[in-house]
């Protein structure tokens, strides 16, 4: 009897806990769920107001859509791993002996603060590589180099998103180093491992198999899917800026110009039909980051 | 007997020799590793001084040429370190306006962020409720998701509601960019408190409001300072949201200093860069000076907490 009172005052008071969530909802529900079905009810609209899939056939029979995918998942993919690979130098640099660590880790997580709307301009010819091209002409006596190249700007662009998020890969790696017992490092040592061995079989094996950096891995690519800064200061200087099919454009770039210029005949349903179908993607991707996190133990 | 000792020397004087250049190796990849953090960055704030390093690699820092400078042609050497561009931008009306109009979107949606998320993140940290992997993943997917998914029906809705361009409504649609930060990282902060502490006040007889305001909320203060500056950085660089529903009421610091940019990166009006460059890096400075404060919580706020 007593037992049952006692579940029942429980069962009141987790039913009583809900009502804190209730803020949440609404706030989800009015910025979330509400223009999300909002979206996905217009582009099942046609024009005429029917019920129809029409939006989605035109998303996928024009062509530039498509090309907009693939630089999307080059871009996400190659901007990830360089800025993973750029991050585990870091790692490596902060990990050994070193004098002032302090000072260089504080300097190394400087581009963390820039906005990504900046970075693409600070990367683009007229501000970096501005400095650049005069050093390899007067200075190596080299010729110009011509900036508007596919094999130029492309892993620039890729280079520009990784020099803002590798700093990102490095404080996750550093956690995650700082947080694994000594013993094995103490044990490498005594083996007479080198600092790189060290590195190379203690530290990367820890850092790729802890599921935090998987989880921000993982984060980075979808956020690199939603990002559009980088690439929206190329396409102006690519002379594409009102007009799609640039070479740079990425799926969410794609959106932003359908968005912005109302002259590229688009109805506001094909532009929505993207949207769903970009938001699916990442759908997808939040339920690998949850199944991340529960092994996180979040 | 003294040839092994010699030897013994040799080896001993060698490995402190490579050790020492692999010593002075690491120095310099730490100094170039240094260079490339904060190289673009340096350009930009040198530039905004007038001081364009291409020019003086082209080996034309001397040469003279005619500024226009507020207004009145002015014959000046081609690098001329001057704060002017600062102060230009400083003096502007424009952009101490965008400046405030960031901080009071910033603070508004904090605040609600704040409010929101405060007793969804205890309530996720002290006890297991049913369904808490549906609002985890619910979270998730507001942090995931694609902008442009809301912005075209928040856009009709505001402007049907008359909330475009006000600060309450890009306050509002601002939590699909922090709401979801600040729940994680202040749940993460919950769970650093010990359980006795809970169970300890519990024992003492103190009801579940009591527990939380005397016991806990004191002890997470620090941490909601912590989230509070996190999502100041996130808002500061916001960029999508900011442009499509702000209009010239409330107009955001970065939405101002992008607009100055693609106009002159389209028109190559090569004048204004200084100037342009200038605002960029004044627009930077706050962010990196909150950055630096909360180092040691970046990698949980950028890993919604994952990271310690």
């Amino acid at each position: 009897m007593g037992a049952e009172t006692r579940q029942g005052r429980r069962a009141r008071e987790s039913r009583r806990w809900y009502l804190l969530f209730i803020p949440l909802f609404v706030v989800v529900g009015f910025v979330e769920i509400y223009p999300l079905i909002e979206s996905l009810y217009i582009s099942l609209t046609n024009l005429n107001g029917g019920a129809s899939l029409s939006n989605y056939v035109t998303m996928v029979t024009t062509p530039t859509f498509w090309n907009a995918l693939n630089i999307s998942l080059l871009y996400s993919l190659s901007s990830t791993i360089l800025a993973v690979l750029i991050g585990i130098g870091l790692t490596f640099i902060l990990t050994q002996e070193l004098k002032g660590k302090g000072i260089f880790e504080a300097i190394y997580i400087l581009p963390l603060a820039a906005a990504p709307i900046v970075v693409g301009v600070l990367y683009s010819p007229s501000s970096v590589w501005d400095d650049i091209q005069q050093f390899f002409h007067f200075i190596l006596h080299q010729p110009y180099f011509n900036e508007l190249t596919p094999s130029f700007y492309f892993p620039v662009m890729f280079f520009s998103d990784a020099w803002e998020w590798s700093p990102l890969i490095m404080l996750v790696a550093l956690s995650i180093v700082n947080s694994a017992s000594k013993e094995v490092y103490e044990a490498a040592e005594l083996h007479g491992a080198s600092a790189l061995q060290k590195f190379r079989m203690v530290t990367l094996p820890a850092v790729f198999r802890s599921p935090v950096m998987q989880f921000v891995v993982v984060l980075r690519f979808i956020d690199a899917m939603r990002a559009f800064e980088v690439p929206l200061a190329w396409t102006n200087w690519l002379g594409y800026t009102n007009t799609l099919g640039s070479p740079v454009d990425t799926i969410s770039l794609y959106l932003y110009k359908l968005l912005y210029s109302s002259s590229l005949g688009f109805p506001l349903g094909v532009v929505s039909a993207v949207a769903v179908s970009l938001f699916v993607v990442t759908l997808v991707g939040a339920l690998v980051l949850l199944r991340l996190m529960k092994a996180v133990g979040g | 007997m003294e040839k092994p000792v010699v030897d013994q020397a040799e080896a001993l004087r060698k490995r402190a020799a490579s050790r020492r250049r692999r010593r002075i190796l690491l120095y310099v990849a730490a100094v170039l590793a240094a260079f490339y953090s904060f190289w673009p960055v340096m350009v930009m704030g040198l530039e905004g001084y007038n001081i364009d390093l291409g020019v003086i690699i082209a080996g034309e820092a001397f040469k003279t040429t005619t500024l226009y400078i507020g207004g009145l042609p002015v014959n000046v050497k081609a690098i001329i370190p001057t704060a002017y561009y600062y102060l230009q931008d400083l003096g502007l009306e424009a952009y101490p306006r965008l400046v405030a109009n960031t901080l009071i979107v910033a603070g508004l949606s904090i605040g609600l962020s704040l409010a929101v998320g405060i007793p969804v993140a205890y309530v996720l940290a002290r006890i297991e409720v049913r369904g808490r992997s549906l609002i985890s993943y619910l979270l998730l997917a507001l942090r995931t998701m694609s902008q442009f998914v809301v912005i075209v029906p928040l856009y009709i809705a505001y402007s049907r509601l008359g909330l475009y361009d006000t600060f309450t409504g890009i306050a509002l649609a601002e939590q699909l960019i922090i709401l979801a930060v600040v729940v994680w990282m202040l749940r993460g902060f919950f769970s650093d408190i010990p359980r006795d502490i809970y169970e300890a006040a519990t024992v003492f007889g103190k009801n579940e409001w009591q527990v939380f305001r005397r016991v806990v909320f004191p002890m997470v203060i620090p941490g909601v300072v912590v989230t509070t500056m996190f999502a100041l950085v996130l808002l500061w660089n916001e960029f999508l949201i900011a442009d499509t529903l702000t209009g010239v009421a409330t107009r955001t610091a970065m939405v101002g200093v992008w607009e100055g940019m693609s106009i002159n990166q389209l028109s190559f009006n090569a004048l204004a860069w200084d100037s342009l460059n200038a605002a960029g890096f004044l627009a930077y400075i706050p962010a990196i000076v909150v950055v630096l404060l909360i180092r040691r919580y970046l990698a949980r706020g950028f890993s919604l907490g994952a990271a310690r």
